[in-house]
């Protein structure tokens, strides 16, 4: 239940909440920043000042519906698809992780990962765009090898934490993860 | 010993940077001579196989433009190089998990490899942390 002031990488603040349902059995929650009513108008005004722009020279009015029809759909599809609302860790010691992402438009999707396939869960630091970052990751293991690490599962890959709030979901993952082996 | 390949100067390189930077202003100067000089001069030395002048303009634009692309697209070319966040190779290689597991003798230096992740995270993050 703690709640203290994070970030992401980019310094919005998001919110971590770690709910304890049993001795093995823990589910973390980072919510991002909603959808801000000030970024939609704005982005809403330039397209629309722009395509009456486009409409003042050329005097075709489709300019202007296709601008509305486009906005509309833009918008429509950036909450469907790309907005993420919270992503949720639940680890169930001896059984498994699941991730789940919900979006603005109240989608989920969700992934399942075998405690038998899961090698460890780690904090790496790795180059991403013009700046390094840390991010938490799942290492699974090799079917064939169980020492070597066959792929990798990013967490939290729309609201990227900072090192703190990765921290606190690292330090109580690894103690399920202790009991479990 | 190395002496070949050491970048220190040597009576060579010297002659060598020097033939260069003379046959750099020699061809600067032929360059700015025929973009300048007009066609009925030149043509009145006996020689009438010149490049057209739209080339003294074009070449060093043409030059600048692609040197500006280059720039653009060597930075393109390094973020589709970069390994995408989900990849393997932030976490290891194949050097590094072909390497042998060495016994660790007492009072002897250990030897150099790489540590796996999940103990660099419990030292990091764990033991130390947890004060």
């Amino acid at each position: 239940m703690a709640e203290e002031e994070f970030t992401d990488i980019n310094g919005n603040s998001i919110s971590l909440d770690c709910q304890t349902h049993s001795a093995f059995c823990r589910e973390f929650t980072v919510t991002s920043p909603k959808l801000s009513l000030r970024k939609v108008m704005v982005y809403t005004c330039f397209i629309w000042l722009f395509a009456y722009a486009v409409f003042f020279f050329t005097e075709n009015t489709a300019v202007l519906s296709s601008a509305i029809i486009l906005t509309l759909v833009g918008m429509m599809i950036h909450i469907h698809f790309v907005k993420v609302d919270h992503e949720t860790l639940l680890i169930i010691g001896s059984l498994g992780v699941q991730l789940s992402s919900s979006y603005a438009s109240g989608r989920e999707s969700t992934i399942f990962i075998e405690m038998s396939k899961l090698k460890d869960i780690v904090i790496n630091e790795a180059v991403y765009m013009h700046s390094i970052i840390y991010y938490l990751c799942i290492l699974i293991k090799d079917p064939t090898d169980p020492e070597t690490v066959a792929s990798v599962v990013p967490l939290f890959q729309s609201s990227k934490p900072r090192l703190n709030c990765l921290v606190q979901v690292y330090r109580s993952c690894q103690e399920i993860l202790a009991q479990t082996r | 010993m190395m002496v070949e390949n050491s970048p220190s100067p040597l009576p060579e390189r010297a002659i060598y940077g020097f033939v260069l930077f003379l046959g750099s202003q020699l061809g600067f100067f032929l360059y700015v001579v025929w973009a300048v000089v007009p066609d009925a001069w030149l043509h009145s030395t006996g020689l009438t196989y010149w490049p057209q002048k739209y080339w003294a303009l074009a070449a060093p634009i043409h030059l600048l433009v692609t040197l500006s692309t280059c720039v653009v697209l060597l930075f393109g070319v390094n973020l589709m190089n970069t390994a995408p966040l989900a990849s393997v190779h932030n976490i290891t290689d194949h050097y590094a998990k072909s390497q042998r597991a060495g016994e660790d003798q007492e009072g002897v230096i250990p030897r150099l490899r790489d540590v796996p992740i999940s103990e660099i995270n419990r030292v990091f993050y764990l033991d130390a942390g947890a004060q």
